[in-house]
């Protein structure tokens, strides 16, 4: 069961390089989604000893179901609304981009050797696949103009974290009443951002953020 | 039962954002009001929490709470007034998250788990967006773009620096609930570098929130282009709340034995707050983005005063206190300024002191209380900060501190100056009213009262609050 664990931590891996190389708005929604579903499996392959509870069960279920199919499905909506369909002229070029995530992955692999912590059964990988997805979604979020490409920046953030999490908290500490509500805070935070979306594009006719800069000193 | 306090706003803010805008409207003043006696009721200790794995009275929660509690009964009936002024397309949707607003900030106040502080502290986030956006113009889009991206990862940082504290758990092999008194009593088992790493990243994550500099940046843009009364729950509450979760943990870092680590990073981002404030108050061309300013300088005050320890903290607990109550009222003014000239540009305003008598006179007022002058309350709380300083010898930023604090008030008079007295010659468009004259006043007035007299049990909680982080009046 170890292998298929890292095998599920590899293609997080290989969703976030494919994330960063590219540039179709849609493609990219799709790429956040199946990241989304395997970064909820990632807890049930982790703990064996203990066993999968009922609630742990229960628990996953709704995690795919917001992370893989309700975020994706409204960022989808969101999408449909906004006439742009690809990145044009990122900060930072798709090459570049797919370069730095490699990058990424070399660093947090020599951050994880040198924090040298216990991890769960001794996955190395989730700790280096939680960083690298944490770094790549900072440098998407700051790298592309979309406000679109901003907001998957932001949950691929999460997405980071919230392994970073699995990778370093125990089991005993994991209450699913408080992590569900830190998914709702993310499904909500989504809500709203689409909304905003879709009044910037309907008010400024495009979603880019270069468009935004009014409120100066 | 403790959670009514934030379980009421919400059911609150459900009904008047489905009901005619004029119930609505009722339902606002009602609901603030049935929170400031369920936050009494919390005051004195009669109601105890449900879900007390996650919820509990502390002496430093309460104090907010009473502070939010009470200013938002002042903001509500200024509302109901400014509404019926101004053409809001989704006003039921403004009363709605208004209420919201005040239930996700009561629940910040109460939570006692890790990430449950979290989860409040998002959501006063998500809630409080539409608020700044119900104008709907380019401005206000922009505004909320900014204020709810970067908040959401700032925030999201806190998340992680919440795991590196779990972290900091499992490596000292301590097993209590994941709450800050359970790891309160721990502390010194728990490790330390993971420890000081969870407190710099819930330094940045809810330091963003609550407008340190260098992560301030959606402050003054948020602050601007709500309307007036969000303006003001926003400055004057929200930005207690945030500072709450950095509290925690600092207070945490110090049962630990490194309050001294703690010290100094609050102290730096206190300072760099205080300067970035100085420096762009200067050649502030909007009013309402001066006073946005003027809340970063005082946040920085409160964590420098926090991180000084001794009197200072005692100083920078009444700061906080008279901060909320003169800024709340500073923005509750700018909302009659805005309606009377329509704008926000300081050179299109002018003469105050003959076509806004009234405003002119709350407004300057203010503008003298959170300059520092006496009768208001944060004449005190700065000198205390100023003595706690010197007493524990950091001779260099409070050399800083005083600077800053000269430099906005230069910067700032000669602003409000410019907009009370200098030539203007168009009428104004929207006389003043009782109604949004009155909480101006009054919060004014609670901050001149609280200088002179503080109420023993009020004493008491800010003693309480302080005294694990070892602070003082003898400190």
């Amino acid at each position: 069961m170890i292998q298929l664990s890292d095998a599920i931590l590899s293609l997080v891996l290989l969703s976030v390089l494919l994330s960063l190389s590219s540039n179709r708005l849609v493609g990219l929604v799709r790429i956040m989604a199946f990241q989304g579903v395997l970064v909820s499996l990632v807890p049930l392959f982790l703990d064996q000893q203990h066993g999968i509870g009922a609630g742990s069960i229960l628990f996953l279920q709704i995690m795919i179901l917001i992370k893989g199919i309700l975020i994706p499905g409204f960022m989808y909506i969101a999408l449909n609304k906004v006439k742009i369909r690809t990145e044009v002229e990122p900060f930072v070029g798709y090459n570049a981009s797919l370069f730095t995530g490699l990058a990424f992955i070399v660093i947090s692999a020599y951050i994880t050797e040198q924090l040298n912590i216990s991890l769960p059964g001794g996955h190395a990988l989730l700790l280096i696949t939680a960083i690298t997805t944490m770094a790549s979604g900072l440098f998407l979020l700051m790298a592309r103009r979309k406000a679109i490409t901003q907001v998957i920046g932001y949950l691929m953030m999460e997405n980071g974290i919230y392994l970073v999490g699995a990778a370093l908290a125990k089991e005993s500490h994991t209450q699913y009443v408080v992590e569900f509500g830190v998914l709702l805070d993310l499904l909500v935070g989504v809500m709203i951002m689409g909304i905003v979306l879709h009044n910037i594009n309907s008010a400024f006719d495009d979603v880019d953020t270069a468009l935004l800069g009014r409120l100066k000193d | 039962m403790l959670e009514l306090v934030f379980l009421i706003p919400l059911f609150a803010g459900i009904m008047a954002t489905f009901l005619p805008v004029k119930l609505g409207r009722i339902i606002l003043v009602i609901a603030a009001l049935l929170h400031v006696q369920l936050t009494g009721m919390c005051w004195l200790k009669i109601s105890a929490p449900m879900f007390d794995a996650y919820f509990r009275a502390t002496p430093e929660g309460t104090l907010v709470l009473l502070v939010t509690s009470f200013i938002f009964l002042f903001i509500s009936i200024y509302s109901v007034s400014y509404m019926k002024e101004t053409e809001m397309e989704n006003e039921h949707v403004f009363i709605g998250c208004m209420l919201f607003f005040l239930a996700a900030m009561s629940m910040v106040t109460l939570a006692d788990h890790l990430i449950v502080l979290w989860i409040a502290i998002e959501a006063t986030t998500l809630v409080s967006a539409p608020l700044i956006f119900v104008h709907r113009s380019k401005e206000a889009l922009e505004a909320t773009w900014k204020y709810v991206l970067i908040c959401s990862v700032g925030i999201a940082l806190a998340l992680l620096g919440s795991f590196f504290i779990t972290l900091s758990m499992d490596i000292g092999k301590v097993d209590v609930p994941l709450s800050f008194s359970a790891l309160q009593a721990v502390a010194a088992s728990l490790d330390q570098v993971w420890l000081k790493a969870g407190f710099v990243f819930v330094v940045i994550g809810y330091g963003t929130k609550m407008g340190l500099a260098p992560m301030h940046t959606w402050l003054p843009d948020a602050h601007s282009e709500s309307p007036s009364p969000a303006s003001a729950l926003l400055s004057g509450a929200l930005l207690n709340c945030a500072f709450l979760g950095v509290y925690k943990t600092h207070t945490l870092l110090y049962a630990a034995g490194l309050g001294a680590y703690s010290s100094n990073v609050l102290i730096v981002f206190g300072l760099l707050s205080m300067a970035v404030a100085a420096v762009f108050i200067m050649n502030q061309t909007d009013y309402k983005r001066m006073l946005a300013y003027s809340s970063i300088e005082n946040m920085g005050i409160i964590a420098f005063g926090i991180a000084i320890g001794g009197l200072g903290t005692y100083g920078a607990m009444l700061h906080l206190i008279h901060h909320s109550l003169i800024k709340s009222s500073l923005f509750l003014s700018s909302g009659n300024i805005l309606l009377g000239y329509g704008t926000k540009l300081i050179r299109n305003t002018g003469n105050m002191a003959k076509l806004l008598p009234k405003t002119f006179f709350a407004f300057f007022a203010g503008f003298a209380g959170i300059s520092g002058f006496p009768p208001f309350g944060i004449f005190v709380s700065e000198l205390l900060i100023i003595i706690g300083a010197f007493r524990s010898g950091r001779l260099v930023s409070i050399t800083i501190f005083i600077f800053c604090l000269i430099l906005i008030f230069a910067g700032a008079a000669r602003l409000v100056m410019r907009m009370s007295f200098a030539q203007h010659d168009n009428d104004i468009l929207v006389q003043e009213k009782f109604l949004r004259i009155l909480p101006s006043y009054a919060l004014l007035l609670t901050s001149a009262v609280l200088c002179v007299w503080l109420p023993e049990s009020l004493y008491q909680t800010i003693i309480n609050a302080i005294t694990a982080i070892g602070g003082g009046l003898n400190g």
